[in-house]
């Protein structure tokens, strides 16, 4: 406040009752706003009323309501963004060697998975053709740096990026299907299976535990699993 | 006397008063969900009073506050201890609410004068009608938004009318005029 408002005769304005209230008055003001208080009732008690107000509204404590159910979900929406690590990192790296992933006895699946892909894309083997949905890659590795004389990826791999990529393709399969052999289309259905089994799984398991880094690394390959399959399977139709 | 800016213990005090350790911090920054879920449990109350404040309505509250610690979950690597994390978060989470008030529109005259500055400034009130008073909670949500927050930001978070300014957009002086007439209308409300 720096305009002197406070005529003998008249009371204080708004602005300087409110100022006086909350403590925000100018030193020029203050004197003179402090001296009309003191002589005026009517100012005084508003000022007073105004700042009893303020002070109820800043002591006042809101009733902590159970804060805890919107954990869930916020841990979903934190797990559903979330960026699947490559590289196991700090803590989470001393963790997993302490940690055995508790993915059930099915590793089959995954070890079934990748030699299918691999067979299907050799037996299927043509030119790469460049699809739009082969197009949009999830984050490419930037590059690797050397940590304890091993290549670690730098970069990570989104799940949800790799599930659009899938679900482009799986439409892409869908559109193809009637001109596959009934051989190849009842192999790729098989493999889209064992990979979906294993990844299910994985995730079922990363409810349990979700900070292991070897689990999230194993769902990262299901899903680039799934994501090849079907890009091969693309490129060679 | 009222402090001007006495907001920023409440701004980082948590609500059992004690804050989270480094190593917490580093953790959940490290990306430890475990970690970060013991952060949510020391702030979410401070978060979500605030939210509850200038959303004015508990069911899109607790909205907010979900998005105001997935927000902060995917920032947490930009903290660089250069405030407290209660500071960092309590700004974080009024971007958040404010970005949440204005793409839903939910009044129409959000931060200009409305409804509260059409009103003329009332004069003095009466003690013994004050104390006959509803929740201020309640009274808040019946504010139009804009005033209502320039009010939870000055009166309840402490923060100054630049500080609010630079928040909301609003010019330093319309900020203290919502923020005289909001008092007022509140003090009307709770004398009803």
């Amino acid at each position: 406040m720096t305009d002197r408002l406070v005529p003998p005769t008249s009371h204080l304005s708004e602005a300087e009752r409110q100022c006086a209230a909350d403590g925000t008055l100018g030193d020029d003001d203050r004197a003179a706003v402090t001296r009309h208080l003191a002589e005026c009732d009517e100012c005084a008690a508003d000022v007073a009323r105004l700042r009893a107000f303020i002070v109820r509204a800043q002591e006042r404590t809101a009733a902590p309501g159970d804060l805890d159910d919107l954990w869930p979900a916020i841990r979903a929406r934190i797990e559903e963004g979330k960026v699947i690590a490559l590289e196991a990192r700090g803590a989470a790296a001393a963790s997993t060697t302490r940690r055995a992933p508790r993915v059930r006895g099915q590793w089959w699946l995954l070890a079934g998975a990748v030699a299918a892909a691999a067979i299907l894309a050799i037996t299927l083997h043509r030119p790469p053709r460049q699809t739009a949905a082969s197009a949009g890659q999830p984050p490419a590795p930037a590059g690797t740096v050397q940590r304890g004389g091993r290549a670690i990826v730098q970069v990570s791999d989104s799940a949800r990026a790799y599930q659009q990529q899938i679900s482009a393709l799986l439409e892409e399969l869908e559109l193809r299907r009637s001109m596959l052999q009934p051989q190849t289309a009842a192999t790729v259905d098989h493999d889209l299976r064992l990979i979906d089994s294993a990844i299910v799984e994985l995730q079922e398991a990363l409810k349990h535990d979700p900070d292991n880094a070897a689990l999230r690394q194993l769902l990262a390959a299901s899903y680039r699993q799934k994501r090849d399959l079907l890009r091969s399977l693309d490129n060679a139709s | 006397m009222i402090a001007p800016t006495s907001g920023l213990a409440a701004r980082t005090v948590t609500a059992n008063g004690v804050a989270p350790s480094d190593d917490v911090v580093r953790r959940a920054q490290q990306g430890d969900v475990g970690a970060f879920e013991s952060l949510y449990r020391t702030y979410a109350p401070t978060i979500h009073a605030l939210a509850r404040r200038m959303v004015g309505d508990e069911r899109e509250a607790r909205e907010v506050v979900q998005d105001i610690f997935v927000r902060a979950w995917e920032r947490l690597a930009s903290f660089r201890g250069e405030s407290t994390l209660g500071t960092w978060l309590h700004r974080l989470a009024v971007n958040v609410v404010l970005e949440t008030l204005r793409s839903a529109r939910r009044d129409a005259n959000r931060f200009t004068d409305d409804d509260v500055a059409a009103e003329p400034i009332s004069g003095p009130t009466s003690d013994a009608r004050l104390d006959a008073r509803m929740d201020i909670d309640a009274a808040l949500a019946r504010l139009p938004a804009g005033a209502r927050t320039v009010f939870v930001l000055h009166d309840i978070e402490g923060y100054s009318h630049e500080e609010i300014a630079t928040i909301t957009g609003l010019a330093p002086g319309t900020a203290r005029a919502q923020l005289w007439r909001a008092r007022r209308r509140l003090m009307r409300l709770l004398d009803a």
